[in-house]
């Protein structure tokens, strides 16, 4: 409808390096796509959250979240499969740039999932952005990866738990800092409704059910494998050695 | 972009492109200077791109009218081309029903004849073409009155004109206006007064009948604020008039005459002006022309009252373009929405017309997220007053809410939830605690109750509870906390029995990777035979949904992979039914995942929607009717799912009915190709013989083959997709003949005999207490029962208990029965074409008249002719 203000042709301006086709067949792959790439999630935003929200442009045939390929627990991003253009359409338009979980995501119109695309494909098993990051950002595991590792070297990091590998489990108190501008207290995470994923048990990803517990206060309360921020998969492992790609930077304005 | 492009598209715009000049004058003068340069060589780009901002940016339609009068200065040729290319897009718009680009053409072409560009009396022809078309509509002899939803439209837009060239045609052309003004006081006077009940906002409680007549309806109401107008001497303070400091130059230029239009020929008169077809007809029209707002007033007057009564409908025509035009241009829509070029302020106005497209029945134009996505933008583009009307439009809905229609309770809801998550859940919930102390089906209860659910599920529950602790007593309506509720869960001290280890072995079978083949011989072998049919279907149900209990992915892969065992053992509907129980109670305390899961096995076919229909108005399920979303919600699914399925088949039909014409049509010249070679002499052996040598006729042969091949198989597969509809047609008359059978029984068990309720102001104010005991003084209670709106008592800490008055079966039967009209109302084109068997079987004499009041009213259907069928 409105066509004076955008470019139709151009939907992205970013360009997927694992496609393998010819820019313009990108492009006609990201014009019929039913599927949309969701970026900028929070870890801890599960399924449900996002079908909540974008059922509200149409009827979604699947969600494929974004896994760490090492620890295969979500690393803030996802895919959505609509049945019908429309709705993808309107899902980019209308989504894009909203909060989901108190965070700006973003929403894009994406060539198509195959498999093997929902594994983060950072050297560190998550997205090639949390590498990087210098920021202390709560919702993506607190610091990126790289400055992670420095603050460990030197000490400066307390796990309190001490499993390694895992991300600063002392929200509260940064939150403070960094967050400070949300006025709306801090990320509560730990009394989260994760009932329904915690009971269960799937065996297939049992080593890595101690990983990554957000708080100390859940892991004291309730059951001992609770995973509170966990999603774990239904698939199997798929290999994902796949060379650093990201779905980042500039989009269109 | 070129700059004579971004003068066209900013003009009147404060931006880079003028400097610092906010000045119209000086806009035009700039962007006139370069078009008359630009010209020579683009004039190919420059009409259409000149027509496309003209179309699109309707709210600058004087500026652009202004620019194409100076340019007639310049290029008479050039204009006569736009006059040209703008006649040739009327008369398509008007033959292809384009509403949007009827009206704005319309003012278009009256914004050229302000600058002299066109002759006003080419413009009256046009008025009076299409008043003439309409009055013949509304003729019932002549015409076809079930089509009047068209004859309005056409009168609206002439009336739209007037704010914009009203006073140029009184000036120009003032026999020939007045002659207009005076056929379209005719068309007034012979047309029906059109009945909003079935899409107003709130329920009509009063003297039903007495209140709808007296109020105006769209085009009177417009007829009414152009006549003050008129009596202003035309002049508005919301429409720009730019061409004033160049009228001395533009009449220097020559006037373009219009040629004639074509209205649309006539609909086919019906014989009878009631009944089925009259109906049917009507409803059709409605959906082509339908009106594209219906105000909502929510907003003391008082906020509005520097307006004149024209302002109101120029600020609505403005805003709602821009909506139209800008929609996925976040940007442009919201400073086009807060730049409107108007003298005064109108952040009410503009919520209340968001509100009014939000809420707009049956459908608004976009998905009801555009419009949340509209207000988060206005919040965020004029921080210091838009959130606080937003606010105030919500506290306003809120204390009307028991009256709003159920269609917009459920949208509000949605929007109300979805605004906050954007907004980090702030809202002054204390408010709001009061309803705690309301009956359950309150709705001012539900309200905030449903709220609730929806929040937890954009975030999580201690999130909300965390929002909520100004009125931490509301945590009593968040929905539980629990997770799943699996009935051979291995809790310490729990009992096991037999279907434990059953579950427990189902379990080692689903992780062992066991084909959904061995499960269905196993289950068939060894747990059906000992243990009967309700033990297998309930291990297997709950045990195959705790596994996909994660997530929704998991759900879905469980489905994929084991869908078959759910489908041997669920074959028909008493056990789907079954199914959908065991789903229920494995979800009890997360109605989320209860109705994806439904959903999700519709969509595998493991449950048809019958099934989900009859588990909806079980017992269990209907007690929830008027305190919980939750059956509704189940049901909505349902539906639009069916709806979806012939949606998407009547589209695959329509695509391969193109592909038949464009396969025969290959196939038709391929045998001419053939035909021709065959006939064609050739010379073989100095011999002529009929035929192309062989070499060649074998391509031409094949070819004809394969296309006649392509043109069967495209035609097979048309056949059999609208076998599949046909189908799906059928099913579609059977599901909605059960609903409404279903709504018809359970009401009727409910709703008081009709002899006491004949309205439902009747029914409202009936009390619960009182039908026991005494019937008769019911009037009595009336006078504090206003509105049955519940007295918000802020200022008096005394307790606001059972103010809400409506009992609880009456409340039961006002949400059902609103139920019944939003259903009616959403699928209407659905349910017309079954309307014969429905009013056969359900709509009959013996149904309650309440009952069949909403249909009708849900329907917009007349409601003369209730026995005539």
């Amino acid at each position: 409808m409105a066509s004076l203000f955008k470019d139709p042709s151009k939907l992205s301006a970013y360009r997927d390096r694992r496609f393998s086709g010819t820019q313009e067949e990108f492009e006609r792959a990201l014009q019929t796509s039913t599927t949309v790439y969701i970026g900028n999630m929070s870890f801890y935003t599960t399924e449900e959250q996002v079908y909540e929200l974008f059922s509200r442009a149409g009827e979604i045939k699947k969600i494929i979240m974004g896994l760490d390929k090492n620890t295969k627990t979500p690393c803030g991003f996802c895919f959505v499969l609509y049945y019908s253009r429309e709705d993808t359409e309107d899902a980019v338009k209308y989504i894009s740039g909203t909060i989901l979980d108190d965070r700006p995501i973003r929403v894009d119109f994406d060539w198509g999932f195959q498999e093997g695309r929902q594994w983060g494909r950072g050297r560190s098993g998550g997205q090639v952005r949390d590498e990087y990051r210098t920021d202390y950002d709560p919702g993506r595991g607190g610091y990126g990866k790289l400055v992670q590792r420095e603050l460990e070297q030197r000490q400066l990091v307390d796990y309190g738990t001490g499993s390694l590998g895992s991300f600063p489990p002392v929200m509260t108190p940064y939150y403070g800092r960094h967050g400070g501008s949300h006025g709306h207290g801090g990320y509560h995470r730990h009394g989260r409704d994760y009932h329904r994923k915690r009971h269960r048990d799937d065996d297939r990803h049992t080593n890595d059910s101690s990983r990554r517990t957000l708080d100390h206060e859940s892991r004291r309360n309730s059951d001992p494998d609770s995973r509170p921020e966990k999603n774990p998969r239904f698939r199997e492992s798929g290999d994902s050695d796949e060379d650093e790609e990201e779905y980042d930077r500039k989009r269109r304005s | 972009m070129s700059s004579w492009r971004s003068l066209l598209l900013r003009i009147g715009d404060k931006c880079p492109e003028y400097g610092t000049s906010s000045d119209f004058k000086e806009h035009i003068e700039t962007c006139f200077g370069v078009l008359r340069r630009e010209l020579e060589h683009s004039t190919n780009d420059i009409l259409p791109f000149l027509l496309q901002c003209a179309e699109q940016l309707p709210h600058k339609i004087p500026l652009y009218g202004t620019v194409v009068g100076l340019l007639n200065l310049e290029n008479e040729d050039f204009v006569r081309k736009i006059l040209e290319n703008t006649q040739t897009n009327f008369q398509d718009a008007l033959d292809s029903e384009n509403c949007d680009r009827i009206r704005i053409l319309m003012r278009f072409l009256t914004a050229m004849m302000c600058s002299k560009v066109l002759q006003p009396a080419s413009l009256v022809v046009v008025f009076e073409t299409l008043l003439s078309s309409a009055a013949t509509t509304v003729d019932e002899e002549k015409g076809n009155p079930s089509w009047q939803a068209r004859g309005d439209f056409y009168v609206t837009c002439i009336l739209s004109c007037l704010p914009w060239g009203g006073l140029e045609f009184v000036e120009q052309v003032p026999e020939e206006i007045e002659r207009v003004m005076v056929g379209i006081e005719a068309y007034l006077s012979i047309r029906r007064h059109n009945s909003d009940t079935g899409l107003s906002f709130f329920e009509e409680y009063d003297d039903e009948s007495g209140k709808d007549a007296s109020e105006k309806d769209f085009l009177e109401d417009l007829w009414d604020r152009i006549q003050v107008l008129s009596s202003n001497g035309w002049k508005v303070d919301s429409v720009p008039r730019p061409h004033l400091p160049f009228e001395a130059q533009l009449v220097a230029g020559k006037s373009h005459e219009f040629g004639p239009i074509n209205a649309p020929d006539q609909p086919e008169p019906l014989s009878q002006l009631a009944g089925v077809l009259y109906g049917k007809q009507k409803h059709h029209a409605e959906l082509k022309y339908c009106q594209r707002i219906h105000r909502l007033n929510i907003f003391p007057a008082s906020k509005t009252e520097d307006m004149e009564p024209i302002d109101r409908f120029i600020m609505e025509e403005y805003l709602l373009d821009v909506l139209l035009f800008l929609n996925g241009c976040r940007k442009e829509c919201a400073s086009c929405m807060v730049g409107l070029p108007v003298p005064f302020r109108y952040e009410y106005l503009m919520a209340e017309t968001i509100f009014s497209q939000l809420l707009l029945l049956p459908q608004p134009p976009f998905k009801p997220i555009y419009y949340t996505l509209v207000i988060m933008d206005l919040c965020k583009a004029l921080p210091g007053a838009f959130p606080a009307v937003v606010a105030g439009a919500v506290r306003a809905l809120f204390e009307k809410i028991a009256d709003l229609d159920m269609e917009c309770r459920t949208r509000l809801i949605l929007w109300f939830s979805h605004h906050l998550s954007n907004f980090q859940f702030i809202w002054p919930w204390e408010e709001w605690a009061y309803v705690l102390d309301l009956p359950k089906w309150a709705p001012q209860r539900v309200f905030v109750q449903e709220v609730l659910e929806r929040e937890v599920r954009l975030s999580y529950w201690d999130k909300v509870k965390q929002s909520i602790e100004n009125a931490p007593a509301l945590e009593e309506l968040l929905p539980p906390k629990g997770g799943p509720n699996f009935k051979y869960s291995l809790e310490e001290g729990k009992e096991r029995t037999e279907q434990h280890a059953l579950s427990a072995e189902l379990i080692i079978k689903v992780k062992g990777r066991q084909t959904a083949r061995e499960i269905i011989s196993w289950v068939e072998e060894s747990v059906f035979p000992h243990h009967g049919l309700e033990a297998a279907l309930t291990v297997v149900v709950q045990t195959l949904i705790d596994i996909g209990s994660k997530s929704f992915t998991h759900l879905i892969t469980v489905l994929e992979r084991y869908g078959q065992v759910i489908a041997r053992i669920c074959h028909d509907q008493d056990k789907q039914i079954m199914l959908i129980a065991e789903v229920s109670s494995y979800w009890k305390n997360n109605a989320q995942m209860t109705a994806i899961t439904i959903d999700r096995m519709m969509g595998y076919r493991l449950i048809s929607n019958l099934a989900i229909l009859r588990w909806v108005f079980s017992p269990a399920n209907t007690e929830q009717f008027h305190i919980s979303d939750h059956p509704w919600e189940v049901l909505r699914n349902a539906i639009s799912k069916t709806y979806n399925r012939i949606s998407d088949l009547r589209k695959e039909i329509l695509t391969l009915k193109k592909s038949v014409v464009s396969a025969e049509d290959a196939a038709a010249k391929a045998k001419a190709e053939l035909d021709a070679a065959e006939s064609k002499l050739t010379l073989v052996d100095g011999e002529p013989v009929l035929g192309e040598n062989p070499a060649k006729m074998k391509p031409i042969k094949s070819n004809a083959e394969k296309t006649k091949e392509e043109e069967i198989s495209v035609r097979d597969s048309l056949e059999a997709k609208e076998a599949l509809l046909a189908r799906a047609l059928d099913e579609n008359e059977a599901l909605f003949l059960s609903l409404y059978k279903n709504f018809s029984n359970v009401l009727m068990e409910r709703l008081p005999d009709a002899s006491k309720a004949q309205t439902l102001g009747a029914l409202k104010s009936i009390q619960a207490d009182e039908m026991i005991v005494d019937l008769d003084e019911s009037s009595e209670m009336e006078v504090d029962n206003e509105n049955g709106r519940p007295k918000k008592s802020q200022s008096n800490g005394e307790k606001a208990s059972n103010v809400y008055k409506v009992g609880d079966k009456e409340q039961w039967c006002l949400s059902t029965l609103g139920y019944v009209k939003a259903f009616s109302r959403q699928y209407a084109s659905e349910i017309w074409p079954h309307i014969e068997k429905l009013d056969a079987e359900v709509f009959s004499e013996n149904a309650h008249p309440l009952f069949v009041k909403a249909v009708y009213s849900g329907l917009r259907r007349p409601v003369i002719e209730t026995s005539s069928s």
